[in-house]
């Protein structure tokens, strides 16, 4: 009797842990991916142990709480410079660049219907954040995602799945290397190599990488990949 | 040769504005559509917390007020659609039919699949996924539900006809009060009979002629029937009349006054310029196949 009740606890302990594991996984990737788009992070937060994690976000009951996992971070020096818009000979006072905070939530509920979704652009808008990321353990329903292009004028919702975020795609090696290029890069781009911007290959906005990267539809990413010939072989791509 | 210029200009303007006008006729389409899932989309939102009037209205008998936004509410959805409502208003733990109160049951113990109608007959006897049961309140409600989804229509919204959107959705069990409904009639009755008569003879026979559609409202060709208006007294035909007899060997090909002739125009036309060459100077060559020639 004993043996089993004391059977039973393993397991759970296990069940949890690999839940706890899970979590950091994918809050670390979380991490890595806004800080790679640009955000200010410290390397402490990116690059938290398992135990560190634990400790900070295990709540009384010894299960992770996602609330607490939640953060923003704000954009970087060099990252306004990259979303800037260049002066012009017609443009003399261009537009700020449409970036801003970012906010990261992680959401515990086992659905996420419309108005999960609401109650999350509604928290955006009221916090001034300029980009959110909603990471939920469940898929989302179509119908909430409709929700995301109504509110595009006001906040832009990302939404990522936590059995996504696993591993950090970013980093396997048969992944190029991808860097967003400004607008200034992307004009001198075009202008090199005298085409229109509809003239270069594509990445669909749904890619895997332009998702991790925050792409925007006309942003022109450049991939570096290794080549056994040149060494290195950059090619650049319209994002669509 | 000067005005050459000048009409190639004018053409390719003409070109212009033509494409302009394909654009905004697609982009127009393209914006009701969206406009159309939007309205779903927030028909749905408001759908998820009916009905608002609780006691003593029921799932059986909806409140007057609640049964008619919500017939009105789902006139654009298609079933998906439905469906989808079906699910959000789930996951805040309502029954399925959106004019009921009561939350879903929550089926005990695991298992993915219920065995149901296993003391009626054979072919009550029913094997369903346990998700099917807890998306209802009660099987009643499932039969509501099922019943209004079946009256939506599968073609989108943006697509139908005028016939398929003025249809109307019935429930169930219509409300058994009246109160509500007779007010609503009340509202509709026009004391203005003669003109409102009129009007809705159009409005019939514009619905009939299916020219109230979304596509033909904002169409690329714009048509206006114009009726021939006919003053004089209306004749008979007669037997007498005088230049009847030249027609007569033509008359059976006559389709409603007008008959078809045989030959293509241009042939019709290359026999006249040869009885016009015979008279004149003899040239026989016709306007066509002379570029073998050169």
């Amino acid at each position: 009797m004993a043996s089993t009740d004391e059977d039973r606890m393993r397991k759970q302990r296990e069940a949890g842990e690999r839940e706890s594991a899970k979590l950091w996984r994918a809050c670390r990737t979380v991490h890595e991916m806004v800080r790679d788009r640009g955000y200010q992070l410290s390397d402490a937060e990116v690059t938290m142990s398992f135990d560190a994690f634990k400790q900070k976000y295990t709540t009384d009951d010894g299960s992770i709480s996602r609330k607490m996992m939640n953060f923003s971070a704000s954009p970087t020096l060099e990252m306004i410079k990259r979303y800037s818009n260049p002066v012009t000979a017609h443009d003399l006072h261009p537009s700020s660049p449409d970036i801003g905070t970012i906010w990261v939530e992680f959401l515990p509920d086992s659905n996420v219907g419309i108005k999960q979704m609401r109650a999350f652009a509604q928290h955006l808008t009221a916090n001034n954040f300029h980009t959110g990321i909603l990471i939920t353990g469940v898929n989302i329903t179509p119908a909430a995602l409709k929700i995301i292009p109504a509110v595009a004028s006001e906040t832009r919702i990302e939404c990522f799945m936590e059995a996504d975020l696993l591993v950090n795609i970013t980093h396997h090696e048969l992944v190029p290397q991808h860097v967003l290029l400004s607008k200034e890069e992307r004009t001198a781009l075009l202008q090199r190599y005298r085409l229109k911007d509809t003239q270069l290959p594509r990445i669909q906005l749904g890619d895997p990488v332009a998702r991790y990267l925050g792409l925007r539809r006309g942003q022109v990413v450049k991939i570096i990949r290794k080549s056994e010939t040149a060494g290195r072989y950059a090619s650049y791509r319209l994002c669509v | 040769m000067s005005s050459y210029p000048a009409t190639s200009a004018t053409s390719s303007k003409t070109k212009e504005e033509r494409d302009r006008e394909v654009a905004l006729y697609h982009a127009n389409l393209i914006q009701q559509r969206k406009d159309i899932e939007l309205e779903i989309l927030l028909s749905t939102e408001t759908l998820i917390d009916y009905p608002l009037a609780r006691s003593p209205y029921d799932a059986s008998n909806p409140s007057p007020a609640d049964a008619k936004t919500f017939k009105e509410l789902l006139r654009p959805f298609q079933p998906s659609d439905y469906d989808a409502l079906i699910v959000e208003r789930n996951i805040n733990e309502h029954c399925g039919y959106a004019l009921c109160p009561n939350p879903r049951v929550k089926e005990e113990g695991g298992g993915r699949f219920r065995i149901l109608g296993m003391n009626g007959k054979a072919k009550d006897f029913k094997v369903v996924e346990k998700e099917e049961l807890e998306k209802w309140c009660s099987p009643a409600c499932a039969k509501r539900a099922l019943y209004v989804r079946v009256q939506l229509s599968e073609t989108v919204a943006w697509e139908r006809g005028a016939m398929e959107n003025a249809a109307n959705i019935d429930l169930l069990d219509e409300p058994k009060s009246e109160d509500g409904s007779l007010a609503e009639r009340m509202e509709k009755m026009d004391i203005e009979t003669d003109n409102a008569a009129g009007k809705k003879d159009a409005a019939n026979l514009a619905l009939e002629r299916g020219d109230k559609t979304m596509a033909a409202r904002n169409a690329l060709v714009n048509i206006n029937i114009q009726e021939k208006d006919v003053s004089k007294v209306p004749q008979a035909p007669s037997l007498d009349d005088k230049d009847l007899s030249g027609r007569l060997d033509s008359m059976h090909l006559t389709l409603e006054g007008h008959t078809s002739t045989f030959g293509s125009r241009r042939e019709r036309r290359h026999n006249e310029e040869l009885d016009g060459a015979n008279i004149d100077d003899g040239e026989e060559d016709s306007e066509e196949d002379t570029d073998w020639q050169l």
